[in-house]
Order: C-alpha cells, then sequence, then structure tokens
C-alpha cells in the first residue's frame, strides 16, 4: 500500500533528518579534530574564531540560493527529496538533470508533478547513482593526489619564489574560471519544444520533443556586480588597514558580497531596462 | 608529525566516505521499499549510461582539480555535502587567505576544513530550516524585489573572493581570465568545473613563463 502523500510522507521527512544528523555530525567530527591540531600548532584562537564565524556568515547567502533551488525541484518532486539530494553531494544542475533524464523515458516534464511511484523511485536512483562517483574515487586518489601535490610543493620550495608564484597561479585559475563565465558565459538548458500555438510537440514515439535553449547569459547586470564586488572589496580592505580595524577584517569577503549583491538590485532598478536587460546571448534562443 | 597528522585525516576521511556512500545508496533502497515500487530495469538501462557519461567523467576531474585546493579534510567533507564550486571552495580559500596560510601545509589544512565544517553545517541548517518553515514565502524572498541579488550571488561571491588575490598577484590574472573568455567564445554553456582546467593550465604556465622571464 503506497501512502497517498507518498512524497512528503513522515518516512521522507524521517530519511531527511538522518541526513542532516550525518552531515552535521560528520562535519562536527572534522571541525573538533583540526580545532585540536591547531591549537598543537599553535594558532592562535582568535584565528580559529575568525575562521568559524566569517565562514558561517560567507555561507548564508549562497546557502539561501542552494535552499532556492530546493523549492524549484518541489514543485515536481515534493519539498523532500529536493531536501535530501541538495544536502549530500548534489547541486541543481545536476539534480535537475537526472531527474528531467529519468523522466524523459516517459516522456514526462519536471513542469508537472511526479505522481507515479515508480518514477519517484527511478528518478531517487537516477539522481544517486549519477552522483556518487566522486564518493567511490576518494578513498583511492585523495591520498595519492596530496601526496604528489605536496612533493611538488616541496620541491618548488628550493626556489620559493616560483613554488609560491605556481601555487597561487592555480588559486588564480579556479576564480578566473568563474570570472571568465560571468563575463561570457551562458546557461544552456534541455526544455521542451513547443510549436507557433505554444503546445508541445511529440515526436515519432508519441514523447515530448526536447531542444536546448539558452536560460542564462553573462550581460551587463553580471559584469557591473562583479566590480562593484571588486571595489567593495578594495575598499574595505583599504578601511581596515588605515583604521586598523583587525576584527572586521575577517569579514570584508561576506560583506563586500552583500554589498554587490545589493547593488545587483539597484543598478537593475535605476539602469534603463536597455542596458540591465543586456545580455550578451539572446536568453530563449535554441541552440541545438 | 605532519605525515602522521595527514594520515589520520586520509583514515578518517576514508571512514566517514564509506559510511556516506552506505548511507546515500540506503536513501534510494528506503524510498523504494517505503513508495513500494523499484525502478523500472528499462528505464535504468537507459538513463544510467547518459548519466554516467557525463558526471563520472565530470567527477574524474573535479577530484582532481579539486583536492589540491581543498586540503585532505575538506576535501572529504566537501565531496559529502556538494555545492563544492559555489561554496565550500571559496569558503576554504577565503578562510586560509584571511588566516595567512597555504594549502598543502598542516595550518592550511586545519583552517580550511574548519572553514568547510562550519560551511557544511550552516548550509544544512539553513536548508533544513527554510524547508521546515519558510518554504511557503522563501519564493516571495528569493523571487521578488530581492531576485536580482540572489540572481547574481556567483558574481559578487567570485568578484570579492578575486579582488583580494588579484591585489597581490595582478600580474597572473591575465593569462587565465583571456584563456577562459576566449574558450568561452566558440563554447559558451562551458561549465565551471570543466572549464577550471584551462584556466588553471593558462595561470600556471603564465605564472611560469613570467618568473623565467623575471617578470615576476
Amino acid at each position: 500500500m503506497v501512502p497517498e502523500n507518498f512524497k512528503e510522507s513522515g518516512f521522507m521527512y524521517a530519511i531527511a533528518l538522518a541526513v542532516v544528523v550525518f552531515v552535521i555530525a560528520q562535519s562536527v567530527f572534522f571541525i573538533v579534530k583540526s580545532w585540536k591540531r591547531a591549537k598543537e600548532l599553535g594558532i592562535k584562537k582568535e584565528t580559529l574564531k575568525n575562521t568559524a564565524v566569517s565562514s558561517a556568515v560567507f555561507t548564508v547567502a549562497p546557502a539561501i540560493s542552494i535552499l532556492a533551488t530546493v523549492i524549484v525541484l518541489a514543485n515536481a518532486l515534493g519539498i523532500v527529496l529536493p531536501w535530501i539530494r541538495l544536502t549530500v553531494i548534489g547541486n541543481l544542475a545536476y539534480e535537475t538533470t537526472a531527474a528531467q533524464t529519468a523522466l524523459d523515458f516517459w516522456g514526462g516534464s519536471l513542469k508537472n508533478a511526479v505522481t507515479d511511484p515508480q518514477q519517484f523511485s527511478t528518478i531517487a536512483w537516477a539522481m544517486t547513482v549519477g552522483s556518487i562517483a566522486p564518493l567511490i574515487l576518494l578513498p583511492f586518489l585523495c591520498k595519492k593526489l596530496q601526496n604528489k601535490i605536496g612533493d611538488v610543493v616541496n620541491k618548488s620550495e628550493k626556489s620559493k619564489k616560483l613554488g609560491d608564484a605556481i601555487s597561487a597561479a592555480a588559486f588564480i585559475g579556479i576564480i578566473s574560471a568563474f570570472l571568465a563565465r560571468e563575463i561570457n558565459g551562458n546557461t544552456v538548458t534541455s526544455v521542451e519544444k513547443t510549436d507557433a500555438l505554444g503546445n508541445v510537440v511529440l515526436n515519432a514515439d508519441g514523447a515530448v520533443e526536447k531542444v536546448k535553449m539558452i536560460t542564462g547569459s553573462a550581460g551587463a547586470i553580471s559584469i557591473l556586480t562583479l566590480i562593484s564586488a571588486m571595489v567593495f572589496m578594495v575598499i574595505l580592505t583599504f578601511i581596515c588597514k588605515r583604521f586598523k580595524l583587525d576584527k572586521l577584517e575577517p569579514f570584508t569577503m561576506p560583506l563586500a558580497m552583500f554589498g554587490a549583491m545589493g547593488m545587483a538590485i539597484l543598478l537593475t532598478n535605476v539602469l534603463p531596462e536597455s542596458v540591465s536587460g543586456f545580455y550578451w546571448y539572446d536568453i530563449g534562443t535554441i541552440v541545438g | 608529525m605532519q605525515k602522521n597528522y595527514f594520515d589520520k585525516v586520509h583514515r578518517w576521511g576514508i571512514i566517514w566516505n564509506i559510511g556516506a556512500l552506505i548511507m546515500l545508496l540506503c536513501i534510494p533502497v528506503a524510498i523504494s521499499v517505503h513508495v513500494n515500487a523499484w525502478p523500472e530495469g528499462a528505464a535504468l538501462l537507459q538513463v544510467m549510461p547518459k548519466l554516467m557519461a557525463l558526471y563520472w567523467v565530470t567527477a574524474v576531474i573535479e577530484v582532481i582539480t579539486y583536492v589540491p585546493m581543498l586540503g585532505a579534510g575538506g576535501t572529504y567533507l566537501s565531496f559529502v555535502t556538494g555545492n563544492i564550486s559555489n561554496l565550500k571552495l571559496p569558503c576554504g580559500l577565503t578562510a586560509m587567505e584571511n588566516a595567512k596560510v597555504r594549502a598543502n601545509t598542516e595550518e592550511g589544512e586545519v583552517i580550511s576544513t574548519i572553514a568547510i565544517g562550519v560551511s557544511s553545517i550552516v548550509t544544512t541548517v539553513i536548508i533544513a530550516v527554510g524547508v521546515l518553515v519558510f518554504s511557503p514565502i522563501l519564493p516571495k524572498i528569493t523571487g521578488g524585489a530581492f531576485k536580482p541579488a540572489f540572481d547574481q550571488v556567483l558574481p559578487a561571491l567570485f568578484g570579492a573572493l578575486a579582488a583580494g588575490y588579484f591585489a597581490k598577484h595582478w600580474k597572473l590574472i591575465f593569462a587565465p581570465v583571456i584563456a577562459g573568455v576566449v574558450v568561452l567564445f566558440f563554447s559558451p554553456s562551458m561549465g565551471a568545473g570543466t572549464l577550471m582546467f584551462v584556466t588553471i593550465v593558462a595561470a600556471v604556465l603564465g605564472a611560469f613563463v613570467m618568473y623565467k622571464k623575471n617578470w615576476l
């Protein structure tokens, strides 16, 4: 007998809470071990406290964004499965693709609520099996990779300047990928094909036909937000140094982030729509 | 001494990692039992190869890219809780920058792990409280007047993160940013996880050339 509201039953909530407990337990375990080791290494208690508090503040806005993606998926899958999936490993792009790929088998869409238990169960399997690869790889790769990196760094320290430059370059390489995407990237999503009247087009097998469409793009606001964040960060860092505000220093990064998000609201409302709505790639264009 | 601590972290990490794997696989099993329906074999046979080709290959790239940056403890935590590129990685990098410690040192290891651990707890709590308490009103917060702000979380986050590094190492930024933008001209929808491979190689090569030419 399948429970009527199987997607949001007490059992589903119990699974979600078990996952939450696991994630928090693992995090607390590693924090406690690292904190103890940090004390042995002579790292100041204040540095550790600042690390914890600034990381917590830094996390708030991105976490609310992740929460919003849970709500996006809730329409089709109920609130609990997306909650579970975005608490462990998941991210919106992956979970949406996995769920939609599973639904494609039946010609279904995430726009509609999934009501068939077998489809729901297949989606849960697809989301899980597709995403577990890192957990299988890490026990074999993590230690080896770190030892190799350690060797490279230690060798490079014979010429410390080169070691430092390469280390900084690797960090900058990561950040640059995100900057480049905000300057010139777009997001392509698989969507249902519709005819001129807006009706869904079916293929020869009777399944809904899919096309790839640009659903997001870098443009004026993303670049201005990026620049605002940099300017806020430079100003806040200058203020901290000029007035010796050591306690404020760990919070410059989250403050700059919130400031830039505020600027995004301001600019969207103040700039003419021809500027604020300017994107490099036309949203809604079919690309394949 | 340093080696011993890293060995311990790897041992703890592998144990938690296996626990997470078992827990994760129990979720669809429990759901299938709960809804009294197991996945249709034909559906899984059609769906899984597509997803595994896409995400298992990406997983290899992500592990190789992120492990050197996150530290051992941070890696084991991040790969369980997810949202690495948009949250855990910048969080760990910022914490190490603020504490003035380097990745791949024991100091960097503990600071990165504390930052990522705290970030994981805060994210988990915000999502849980949000789902249990705020889910009816959340679309009004993220979709209403604040929508432009939440649409721009990533440029705000990476702009702020970049400013700190770029101020110190401005000569190193040109090669990777130009390489990234050029690659996106040809493949604008390439995800940051894959693009990172290109930009890291460009940044490291650029640094090496500048070092050789005494420009640094």
